[in-house]
């Protein structure tokens, strides 16, 4: 008879005596469910991947609302995110939204963009050089701050140094992502627009997938010819001298708008720039694609996997209808094995993208899993499961008690 | 007609008469159980024997509600015609009144000896205490009290049955049907579970059928019923044995 006593002996630590069959059999014979627990896995990391990559993406979107310096954002009337879409307000407002008592400063986004050409810097050095040349030419997105300290528009991780350097002339900042696609180091010089400008800071967490971005201060904006001189400026940043008060002063100033404008709280805008993410078509596309596939790799592999495993005890199952227990008992059983299987790939899942992820942030490609999009995949997952569980309670057909007497 | 269900020695446990059974093979049918009748009592071990292929093992699948047969009826316990129940009667019969021993273990392989004599105890709907202790009995009744915690992977072919047995006995079965339970087993280990029969019938008062071809087994019957070709070739009450010779393989 075969014994494999220090095989087994780790396990009966692990299974309780009250532990349920179903549960009791999955850790038991776990190499059995191995393939469904990693197709599970899988699936949750196809959904989970794309959507944290996407929430990643919104999230260093909207990392210039986050965490700039206003309390309160000012926007057109219709515009529900602040980019994309006219969010611009005429410039008359700023003097008006000034004669609320509570607010200290008011000031505007003014974005720029164009094309930015690193060059040569050792040609640059080199004595008597000739008006150097673009070399790789990128489009890149400018947002402007004003260097005045307590202005909004400086975002709240910059450090003053930071700011001070930005105060010289043709000084830019770019975020750490976008060096190598810039072709550009700290301390370099480079083109944008025509204009030599020097990069003289690299922030961290302002990663952009579909532009560079890149700050410098609003008077080398306006020296450029490049900031708002007209009767329209972008939304406005508004800091308040209590931001914990900022809900209020929100709602006095929209009972005063007159349809002129509409106000924001920080996190009220930032939520609203996420979600209108989710509002790309290729986005939602995407996901329901992932999810479609996932569900259904996810299905089939679970199936098939809890399908052997029935029909790897059916005469165990057998001889327990012989000794009376109902068809109605062993469903339940197999239904309570398919959940425990959705519980393990849900751990596994995370576990994996949680592996992912820190493998992208190694590459400054940011991912977020917030807690509803991580309920709603487990969720996902857990029905994945089911479903499995469900489908293969055919197989206990196969139990036939007659056939253990032979 | 009525069958009591009181357990008493020598009181009546199953009647069934015109028992017949045809498989399909093919375009024809076999007809396996030719109109049979049979009947057995409390506190006996029946025993069915014949050649293989003699229709033991469809015979009791009849009698305890395992396989429909095409005709006849059985009256069992205080339960009149059987096969006129819905399924999820029989079912609940079974659960309440019968042990089953196979020629096969069908163990789970995940599940501690305990845990698998409790299971069935569990879905009786006994207290997890109840369920506990008569588990326990049960298996020190079958002389494995020291091997509770092993699972199948851990023990011999002849502790695999004494489970099966525990797992049948810790029910306190009225009726225990035993098809070849110890054809996969050494003379030993096959005399201990004969002997553990012997006393389900003689200790518990349970009618215990069961159906082998191995003529060494005839020594511990009260009764023998001789089967061929869907018929019984003989039926002879006989005094058991008190000091039966050894099964030797
Ligand atoms: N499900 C079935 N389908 C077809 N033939 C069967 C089936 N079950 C049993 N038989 C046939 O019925 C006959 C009697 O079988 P069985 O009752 O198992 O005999 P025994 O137990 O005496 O060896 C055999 O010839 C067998 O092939
Ligand atoms: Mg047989």
């Amino acid at each position: 008879m075969f014994r494999s006593d220090t095989a087994r002996a780790g396990f009966k630590g692990a299974c309780s005596e009250s532990m349920s069959l179903a549960l009791s059999t999955l850790i038991y014979e776990w190499r059995r469910y191995m393939a469904a627990v990693v197709a599970l896995a899988f699936s949750g990391l196809l959904v989970l991947a794309f959507a944290g990559m996407f929430m990643g993406m919104g999230k260093s979107f909207t990392a210039t609302i986050d965490r700039s310096g206003a309390d309160v954002m000012i926007l057109a009337p219709g515009a529900t995110q602040l980019f994309g879409g006219p969010s611009g307000v005429p410039r008359r407002l700023i003097p008006i939204i000034y004669q609320h008592p509570e607010v200290e400063v008011v000031d505007y986004i003014d974005l720029s963009g164009g094309r930015f050409e690193s060059m040569d810097q050792a040609a640059l050095r080199a004595p008597g050089a000739t008006p150097p040349q673009g070399q790789r030419s990128e489009s890149v997105m400018v947002t402007s701050i004003v260097t005045q300290p307590g202005n909004p528009t400086i975002p709240v991780d910059y450090s003053e140094a930071l700011v001070e350097a930005l105060r010289q002339p043709d000084a830019v900042v770019l975020d750490e992502t976008a060096l190598t696609r810039l072709g550009v180091q700290l301390g370099d010089e480079a083109i944008y627009n025509g204009h030599r400008v020097r990069v003289v800071g690299v922030t961290r967490g302002y990663a952009n997938f579909m532009q560079p971005g890149m700050v410098m201060s609003r008077d080398t904006l306006r020296r450029y010819g490049e900031a708002y001189n007209g009767s329209r400026v972008g939304p406005l940043m508004v800091r308040l001298r209590d931001p914990a008060r900022a809900e209020v002063v929100v709602a006095q100033l929209n009972a005063g708008a007159n349809g002129q404008y509409r106000a924001w709280t920080r996190a009220e805008l930032s939520a609203a720039n996420e979600a209108s993410m989710f509002e790309e078509g290729i986005i939602v596309v995407m996901l329901g694609f992932s999810v479609f596939l996932g569900g259904l790799i996810g299905i089939a592999i679970t199936w098939q996997t809890l399908r052997g495993a029935i029909l790897a005890n059916i005469k165990e199952f057998a001889s327990l209808r012989a000794l009376g227990v109902g068809m109605g008992s062993l469903r339940r059983i197999i239904v309570e094995l398919s959940f425990w299987v959705g519980i393990v790939g849900i751990g596994a899942s995370f576990l994996l993208t949680w592996l992912i992820s820190l493998l992208a942030g190694m590459f400054g490609l940011p991912m977020a899993f917030p807690l509803p999009m991580c309920l709603a995949v487990s969720a996902l997952l857990l029905i994945i499961a089911l479903l499995s569980g469900f489908l293969s309670l055919g197989m206990l057909q196969q139990s036939q008690p007659a056939d253990l007497l032979r | 007609m009525s069958t009591s269900a009181s357990g008493k020695h020598g009181t009546p446990a199953i009647e069934a008469t015109g028992l017949v059974k045809r498989f399909k093979t093919g375009r024809t049918y076999i007809e396996v159980l030719k109109g049979m009748n049979f009947d057995a009592t409390h506190g006996d071990l029946t025993m069915v024997m014949g050649p293989s292929g003699s229709g033991k093992s469809t015979l009791i699948a009849a009698l305890s509600g395992l396989l429909k047969p095409d005709e006849g009826r059985v009256d069992i316990l205080d339960v009149d015609d059987l096969w006129k129940k819905s399924s999820g009667r029989i079912d609940r019969f079974r659960l309440d009144h019968c042990g089953f021993i196979f020629q096969g273990f069908n163990l789970f392989p995940a599940l501690t000896a305990l845990q698998q004599v409790k299971i069935v105890l569990k879905y009786q709907g006994l207290s997890p205490a109840e369920q506990d202790r008569r588990a326990r009995v049960a298996l020190e009744e079958v002389g494995l009290g020291h091997r509770m915690n092993q699972r199948p992977a851990e023990l011999s072919g002849g502790e695999k049955q004494r489970v099966a047995i525990a797992r049948c006995l810790a029910k306190s079965p009225q009726l225990i049907f035993a098809d070849e339970p110890t054809s996969a087993l050494d003379g030993e280990n096959g005399q201990v579970v004969i002997r553990l029969l012997r006393r389900a019938a003689v200790e518990h008062g349970a009618a215990v059928i069961c159906v082998t071809h191995d003529p060494r087994l005839e020594a511990w019957a009260d009764r023998v019923i001789k089967m061929e070709d869907g018929y019984i070739l003989s039926d002879e009450k006989r005094v058991p044995d008190p000091n039966p010779a050894p099964l030797a393989h």
